[in-house]
């Protein structure tokens, strides 16, 4: 029995159990205790009364809220454009039977969820370089931009989630629709897709909650410092995680920076929420084909 | 909603004198600015009034420095690209930039309040960023490293420093940069052995600006010639400005204007 | 003809693989054909030379290369055996409830944004950084090292551990059958059983890293010199990128930008083509 190789590991398993918890509470602790101060109605609406901000009657200025309305309205836009080709591929991955395509593909989804995030957004950069050279002018850095590269960003997370929501039903699931004479089709919508729809659902939460976080792709496609109100999908927008990079580097005052302490527990509540949903959902989803998986 | 509406009308004419915000009354565009960092606390002011007497108008407004300003204004991403310099005679030439001067600024050395020297010159400042002067002792200050601060390339605030302070010597490698004038301040502010330069303008209690070769930097010394390190700060347009884009360059231009510059620490330069 | 919904399904799951695919070359295409003029342009290799100063028209990027690199490796060297380590406790080193609570921690550190933690490692770690070192300006190679670690960690302990809780399924009777405790069925038949799914962590924790932005941005202080001691202040590929795009006019540091985002690309390659082939032979083991 070689007694140091288990000391060796128990030293790291208690260092690391140490160690990591304490550099997560420090750091949210510093967030917490610099930022909780300035969780209020000013920190969102600047002085601005909440109902004509929130209609965008009354600019805000010195308020999160154009920031909020642009994460928000970024997230919606983005998963718009990534649902089908994110679902439909993890259905294809998960149900073709041409190997060689599916190879294909699936070390192209892999490539892509490597891709850095800067690079993704260099990427919508270079598009509207070549846009404005071609065939639209006047294109500019805008809502659409950064929701394209954010959809590409977020796209291997819908396909990897909705490949392993419909793998890890039953085979006896795909087996009951074909003994009913369904065709394939008919197999997915009446049988995998609802039995595996709340993974999928998780995986529409997570891949909402990068996009929702993800600073260096909107960076370069058409975030910027102050917008109001995003209007429309051609213009440029404000969102919350790049108004925290900002603030970092260039608040005015002592108000601000407590401000940008603030608007990042904003954001961590609303990522950890989004997560907390998808996790959920996937539980569920494990528990209840738990049963008939472990008879396989 | 009318109730809103009068509200909004009655409180706009409240806030400032009408008139030359009257220009906007009724009118609809977008304004994208970009560019100099120095110049956005005065574009945000002037922005924050007109969209509250016209929510019509949608001005946005991002940084990036001098260099964003010139390729984003001449490319026509931006319909104003700010600069904190002059723009070369090839800019001018490529793009069909026009330029409209509206402040001076001067750009001052700035070190931590917590340092304890008061006066420098430019043949230290030369020599601390070069690389060879690292300690604060050998200035008379505490025994502490220095840190160099400075600005990236297309920085207009740079270029004002290296031509006249640093007579275009080098900036030692190991300089951490940073993007804008408002995170020199910040960076400056947070670091006790830091040493930077910021336009004049984002000088406040936070940071500290030592006496160079025996002038002090201020706005009125900038004005009156008494602080030679100066620039202009600059919106430019591609061709000459049309439409709420003129609007806006000309209120800059109103008395009012002028009240926004001086308040943010600049002197308004006429038309 | 009928409407054969099943061809339609068919066609439309196809279209959407190809649409992704498709993707994924153009955005490979499109960055090597605007990385390739500054390579036939009056350029040539210079641009991957080791000094970059744009004032005297030196754009080299090799140090941002070998930043990149730095920062990668120091953020896995201390990452990987942290990861490690929480496995092996969440798998039986330590009570399970607690196990349970670090499981926990773990996946909710991936929702934790990376901008926030630059953000607050900007006002708690950069001054510790400064004056515990006592030399630099506290925004260094160090301090984003220390960081990146924690911002790869988790993926790279849920990739662990989801491979070790089905090899420590498999080998648990063994264990027992051989008189092992649980801890001792970890160390000497789990992990190294599991060896390939552990260094396909590591792989996707350095390919994490090396192509994180937003920390190296906000925190090694961005200085273009080559890294030499851990509290130089250092510019990575990725924040080269971003402060270039958003403050450079000059066509030349852009050519440099595209060349960075290859070099990004190609080490991404590089990484998935190993995961790859660790993880097949894996499988077939």
């Amino acid at each position: 029995m070689s007694r140091p190789a288990t000391y060796f590991v128990r030293t790291a398993v208690w260092g690391a159990a140490l160690i990591v918890p304490l550099a997560l509470a420090a750091l949210t602790g510093v967030l917490v205790t610099r930022g909780a101060g300035a969780l209020d109605a000013n920190l969102f609406f600047g002085g601005v009364p909440a109902l004509q901000a929130m209609t965008g009657r009354i600019p805000v200025w010195d308020g999160i809220w154009p920031a909020c309305a642009g994460t928000l309205s970024l997230l919606g836009l983005t998963m718009l454009l990534a649902l089908g080709p994110g679902i439909g591929c993890g259905i294809y991955l998960a149900t073709s039977t041409a190997s060689r395509a599916k190879a294909v593909l699936g070390f192209a989804v892999d490539l892509l969820a490597g891709i850095p995030s800067i690079v993704m957004g260099l990427f919508g950069f270079t598009m509207l370089l070549m846009l404005r050279r071609t065939i639209a002018p006047n294109a500019g850095a805008s809502l659409l931009l950064a929701a394209c590269c954010l959809a590409l960003l977020v796209l291997p997370v819908l396909v990897s989630t909705t490949r392993a929501a419909l793998e890890s039903l039953p085979r006896q699931l795909h087996l009951t629709g074909a003994a009913m004479g369904l065709g394939k089709w008919q197999t997915l919508r009446h049988i995998l897709l609802p039995s595996s729809a709340r993974g999928i659902l998780g995986g529409i939460l997570l891949a909402a909650g990068r996009a929702a976080e993800d600073t260096a792709v909107i960076m370069l496609t058409g975030a910027v410092a102050n917008a109001g109100l995003p209007a429309g999908i051609f213009s440029r927008f404000e969102a919350l995680p790049f108004t925290i990079f900002y603030r970092s580097s260039q608040y005015r005052d002592a108000l601000e920076l407590e401000q940008g302490f603030a608007t990042t527990l904003v954001l961590l509540v609303l990522s950890l929420s989004l997560l907390a949903g998808a996790s959920k959902l996937q539980r569920t989803l494990e528990q209840r084909w738990q049963g008939i998986r472990d008879d396989d | 909603m009318i109730v809103c509406l009068t509200m909004a009308m009655t409180l706009s004419v409240s806030l400032a004198s009408a008139a030359p915000l009257d220009a906007f009354k009724g009118k609809q565009g977008t304004v994208d600015i970009a560019g100099g960092t120095a110049h956005i606390p005065v574009m945000k002011e002037a922005a924050k009034r007109i969209m509250t007497v016209n929510p019509g108008i949608r001005i946005s407004i991002a940084g990036g420095g001098s260099g964003v300003g010139v390729q984003q204004g001449g490319e026509g991403l931006v319909q104003i690209g700010n600069t904190g310099r002059a723009l070369s005679s090839d800019e001018v030439a490529k793009y069909g930039l026009v330029s409209f001067a509206f402040a001076i600024d001067g750009v001052a050395v700035v070190i931590n309040p917590a340092n304890g020297v008061n006066a420098l010159t430019a043949a230290q400042v030369k020599d601390i960023y070069a690389g060879k002067i690292t300690n604060w002792k050998e200035l008379g200050g505490e025994d502490r490293a220095i840190s160099l601060y400075t600005r990236d390339e297309a920085s207009g605030t740079r270029e004002v420093f290296a031509k006249k302070l640093l007579a275009k010597g080098d900036v030692a490698p190991s300089a951490n940069v940073v993007p804008s004038n408002g995170a020199m301040k910040t960076a400056v502010a947070q670091d006790p052995g830091a040493i930077g330069y910021v336009g004049i303008g984002h000088i406040d209690s936070t940071v500290k600006a030592p006496t160079m070769d025996g002038m002090t930097p201020s706005q009125e010394n900038a004005a009156n010639g008494t602080y030679t390190i100066t620039r202009k700060l600059y919106m430019n347009t591609k061709g000459e400005p049309a439409g709420v884009v003129k609007d806006f360059i000309d209120y800059v231009f109103t008395p009012e204007g002028a009240e926004i510059i001086r308040a943010s620490g600049y002197i308004p330069v006429a038309k | 003809m009928r409407f054969d919904r099943n061809r339609i399904a068919d066609v439309t799951f196809g279209a959407s693989a190809l649409v992704t695919g498709l993707a994924v070359a153009a955005i490979f295409g499109f960055l090597f054909l605007f990385a390739l003029p500054v390579f036939t342009g009056g350029q040539g290799l210079s641009i991957l030379s080791g000094v970059w100063n744009p004032g005297r028209g030196q754009f080299g990027i090799l140090p941002m290369l070998a930043a990149s690199l730095c920062v990668a490796l120091s953020a896995l060297a201390l990452g990987w055996p942290l990861a490690l380590g929480l496995c092996c406790g969440i798998r039986g080193f330590l009570p399970r409830p607690i196990g349970r609570l670090l499981l926990m921690l773990l996946r909710g550190m991936t929702a934790f944004p990376t901008v926030v933690y630059g953000f607050a490692a900007i006002f708690l770690l950069v001054p510790i950084m400064r004056e515990g070192l006592g030399r630099g300006s506290g925004l260094s190679w160090a301090t984003a090292g220390l960081v990146l670690s924690l911002v790869i960690l988790p993926t790279m302990a849920l990739v662990m551990d989801a491979g070790m809780r089905q090899t420590e399924r498999r080998l648990r009777l063994t264990g027992a059958a051989l008189g092992f405790t649980r801890e001792q069925t970890l160390t000497h038949l789990v992990l190294p059983a599991c060896r390939k799914n552990l260094l396909a962590a590591a792989a996707l924790g350095f390919g994490r890293a090396i192509g994180d932005t937003l920390i190296p941005l906000m925190l090694a202080g961005n200085a273009p010199q080559w890294p030499s001691a851990a509290w130089d202040s250092i510019r990575t590929l990725t924040a080269h990128i971003g402060l270039v795009l958003a403050t450079d006019s000059n066509s030349a540091a852009y050519g440099s930008v595209f060349v960075a985002g290859c070099l990004l690309l190609l080490v991404n390659v590089t990484v998935q083509l190993c995961l790859r082939s660790l993880l097949r032979t894996g499988e077939t083991a």
